[in-house]
């Protein structure tokens, strides 16, 4: 079992296109991967799921991962998601990038 | 596993594929019937077998036809028809929105998953509100 902690920062939350890179990479491992924002948890691997939890800006989330190969799948949702995260410290603030860091097409 | 988009207007499938691409990639066979043969608004079964032939002829193991309303149903009943058995089994219809089944199948299906599950994924649709908050 592995599990990361991390804050979303890029200002559009996590929306359809990282959202679909999770399923693609979470896919590709045998363990079994969960996602918890607030009070809900669901499996990476259901693109459904993930856009049903709306995850905001600044949303602190955390990944599981439970199985043979979950370090590894760990490991790559976190490199997929790149600068969209950064990893939770106890209490310390993350800021947002300034407006325009981003772009949705 | 490849989809096949079927819709009353060319323009519109077109771009619905772009965004199948962007979001599934480019590994997933998708094909489109969209409007008349003589660019009308409108569906025609040739069009829509044409588009499910595609898809079959192309190795993938099966199609999930996704439409949008009206008479697309009967065309692709048509087209339905014309296929022989073993083909009419590797194919199965959405009940799901066509953009938005699309998009949830077109992302299962990049993901090696069989005609079953990419179906089931598209259906998924029918229980995310689009206003969350609302």
């Amino acid at each position: 079992m592995a599990e990361l902690q991390l804050t979303v920062i890029d200002p559009a939350g996590l929306h359809a296109r990282p959202a679909a890179k999770l399923v693609k990479v979470a896919s590709r491992f045998q363990s079994r991967i969960v996602l918890r924002s607030g009070e809900r948890t669901v499996d990476v691997k259901s693109l459904i799921a993930l856009l049903g939890l709306t995850v905001r800006p600044l949303a602190e989330i955390t990944l599981t991962a439970d199985g043979p190969d979950a370090d590894d799948a760990l490991a790559a949702l976190v490199q997929e998601l790149g600068a969209a995260v950064a990893p939770s410290s106890d209490g310390a603030a993350v800021a947002l990038p300034p407006d325009g860091a981003a772009v949705h097409p | 596993m490849g989809l096949v988009l079927v819709s009353h207007s060319e323009q519109l499938v077109d771009g619905l594929r772009a965004i199948v691409a962007q979001f599934g990639g480019s590994d997933v066979p998708v094909a489109v019937a969209g409007g008349t043969d003589d660019g009308r608004i409108g569906t025609t079964a040739p069009r829509i077998q044409a588009a499910i032939r595609s898809v079959l002829d192309g190795g993938a193991e099966g199609a999930l036809v996704l439409l949008d309303f009206g008479s697309a149903l009967l065309s692709l009943e048509v087209a339905l028809e014309w296929l022989d058995p073993a083909d009419r089994a590797r194919v199965r219809v959405s009940d799901a929105p066509l953009v938005e089944g699309a998009f949830l199948a077109g992302v299962q299906a990049s993901t090696g998953a069989s005609l079953d599950d990419v179906a089931e994924a598209a259906r998924g649709w029918q229980s995310l509100p689009k206003l969350p908050e609302a």
